[in-house]
Formats: structure tokens, sequence, C-alpha cells
């Protein structure tokens, strides 16, 4: 019987089977955050797949305006293998903000299609290669204000602003 | 304790309506207070479930509360209901779908706005993705709470039924062809981005 992998032996395989194309790899809370360039994102990709990394469990977009980047976080997980199952992977790329354009990873999970779908109507990040990239839960005329970006303010309205008319 | 006669009437009394049929088939009453009578009895809801309330609109359908002793039945289709309840918050998306949901449905119709986020918004009025329920369809009825309690849910069916019958809305709606009592409302925003080409 094989023994239970580590929580080490799992970054070392990573590091092994990712060689050359992870920046930073580190024990996030909760996750193992894996940092890779935005070029190389669909390598690193097939990789963890290949690994045994089969599904995503969502995805998300940090904004950081005052560096100016947005970046881009893939929380993988597998569902066959027992030893990867118990961990999460954040694999995390870093794009520029004014710029935000990001290799699709939907040919390698497919499961990506609809939350990236989703990263794209609030953060305004663009999916080369998707599929079908339009606005999931909002009108498009809301996705074009990118509303989950810091630099969109909420209009503040008084609660008594809009009383309902007596009939 | 004996309730006033008008109360005995909208919870329902054997004696009552037998004396109300007699006076029916004798032809003592006017065909209107028919139709009103029959709309009060007969409130079906459509199944829009909008938001978190649709949990206490189900329990207000179960065995404990049961609604259906005012003859109000959740119904699939819209065109053979006459009666919203709006649970909770309108997304905008949702907007274009309860303002079709509810041009879909036949003369005369009710709308009751239920909670806290149909009031005003609620948790969310200050968000940009919804809008108020009562400038998307006229709404008859506000239950304030977040959520409300079942309990108040039958009671706004109760309030609703007593509103019809005491302005004999329904039979004016159908006499008439359109509803005099209160202004039509239509939406001013394009909920349903059919504005633009």
């Amino acid at each position: 019987m094989v023994e239970a992998l580590s929580l080490d032996n799992i970054i070392n395989s990573i590091k092994l089977n990712l060689e050359g194309l992870v920046k930073s790899i580190s024990i996030s809370k909760g996750y193992i955050e894996v940092v890779v360039d935005a070029s190389h994102i669909v390598e690193a990709a097939l990789k963890l797949k290949s690994m045994g990394y089969d599904h995503v469990k969502s995805i998300t977009a940090i904004d950081y305006p005052k560096e100016s980047k947005i970046r881009v976080v893939y929380h993988a997980s597998s569902y066959i293998n027992e030893d990867l199952a118990k961990t999460i992977i954040g694999l995390t790329a870093d794009i520029p903000r004014d710029n935000p354009v990001i290799d699709s990873l939907s040919q390698v999970w497919r499961s990506v299609e609809f939350q990236e779908r989703e990263v794209y109507e609030f953060f305004g990040v663009i999916f080369r290669e998707h599929p079908d990239l339009r606005p999931l839960l909002v009108i498009p005329e809301l996705a074009e204000k990118k509303v989950l970006r810091k630099d969109f303010i909420v209009k503040e309205e008084s609660i008594y602003e809009g009383i309902p008319h007596k009939y | 304790m004996k309730g006033s006669s008008i109360d005995r009437v909208y919870v329902g009394n054997l004696n009552i309506a037998a004396r109300r049929a007699r006076d029916l088939l004798l032809g003592k009453l006017k065909l209107g207070e028919i139709v009103d009578w029959a709309t009060t009895f007969s409130l079906w809801p459509v199944h829009l479930l909008t938001s978190c309330c649709g949990a206490e609109f189900a329990a207000t359908w179960s065995p404990r509360f049961d609604a259906e002793q005012y003859g109000a039945l959740p119904w699939v289709g819209p065109r053979q209901t006459n009666f919203i309840v709006i649970e909770g918050t309108v997304t905008r998306k949702m907007a274009c779908a309860l303002r079709i949901t509810y041009e879909q449905m036949p003369n005369p119709k009710f709308v009751i706005a239920m909670g806290a986020c149909a009031l005003d918004g609620g948790l969310f009025y200050n968000s940009y993705n919804i809008v108020r329920p009562w400038e998307v369809v006229p709404v008859d009825i506000y239950i304030p709470g977040c959520p409300p309690p079942p309990e108040a849910l039958a009671r706004a069916i109760l309030e609703l039924r007593k509103k019809i019958r005491e302005k004999n809305i329904a039979s004016k709606w159908l006499i008439e062809g359109w509803r005099n009592d209160r202004d039509y409302v239509s939406p001013k925003e394009d909920v349903c981005r059919w504005w633009r080409p």
C-alpha cells in the first residue's frame, strides 16, 4: 500500500513537475499558492492536470490599483486522487491592469468556462480563446463598468429616497 | 369570542357561504359581486421565486400554516394564475422575468411584495444590481420583515382578499377593461434591454 503524501511531498512534486515555470510557491491560508508567469499558465495547468488535479473549484481575481496589476487565482483540486483531494492549489498569475488579457484554461478544465465568464464581467479580464465570452449574471451595461474593481464607486443612497407612492 | 361579521366572511364560514349561495341562486346578488367573491377564493400565485423569502413562501403552503385554506394554490404557468408574490430582492436580470411573467397573466391580477428587499432594497439597498419591484410592476400589499414569517404572508393574502371585496377591484377591472383605482406602472428603466437596437 502506498503511503499518504505529506504536504511537503506534494510541494516537492509540484516543484519537480512545473520546473522552470514556477515563480514562487508557498503555503497560504488553506491552499498552496503557486505563482506562475501569465504567459505560461496553460502549460502549468496542463502539467497540474497530468499530476491529478482534475477540476477547478473557483476562480477569482484581486485588484491591486497601486501596483497596477490584477491577480487571477484558479483554485484547483482533485476528486479521484485521495491524497491530492486534501489540498487545494492556488494557480496564480499577475497581469497588467490597463491591459488585462490572459489565456483561457477552458481547454484544460471544462468547468472553468462559466467561472471565467464571471471574472470577465466583474473585473473586465479578457480570456483569450474562450469559446463564449459574454457576461453571465449581470447585464452587459453593468459589465462594462467592471463593478468589482476598486475604483468603481457605488453611489450612496439615502434610505428615505425611494418611498413607494400612495394610491 | 365572536369576530366581526366581515372577518367571518373572509376566513370562510359555512353559514354565511350558504346564505350567499342562496342569495346568488335567487338573483339577489349582482354578477360583479360574484366575480369578486370568486376571485378572492381563487388567488393562485405563480412560482416566481426571486430570493430567499421563497423559503417562507414554501412554509406558508406547508401543512402547518396551510395557505390553501384561503383558496390559494401555487401554480407553474403564468397563464393560469392571477397573483405574484415577489419574494425578496429583484436583480436587474430578474426584473425582466418578473415583468414578462406579469404581462403574461390574465386580468385581474395582483402583486404582493414580500420582505425588506422588495420594499426598499433591504440588505442590498446600495447595490448596483437591484431594482425596486414597485418600479417594475404595480404592488398591492407590502409585507415588511427580513424575512416575514409565514403568518405574515397568510395575513397579507387575507388583506388582499379584503381589499378586492371592499373596493370591488376584480369586477370593475373586468367591466372597465383596466384598473382605475391606481396608476398604471411601466418600468422607467430598460429592464429587458429591448429599447435599444
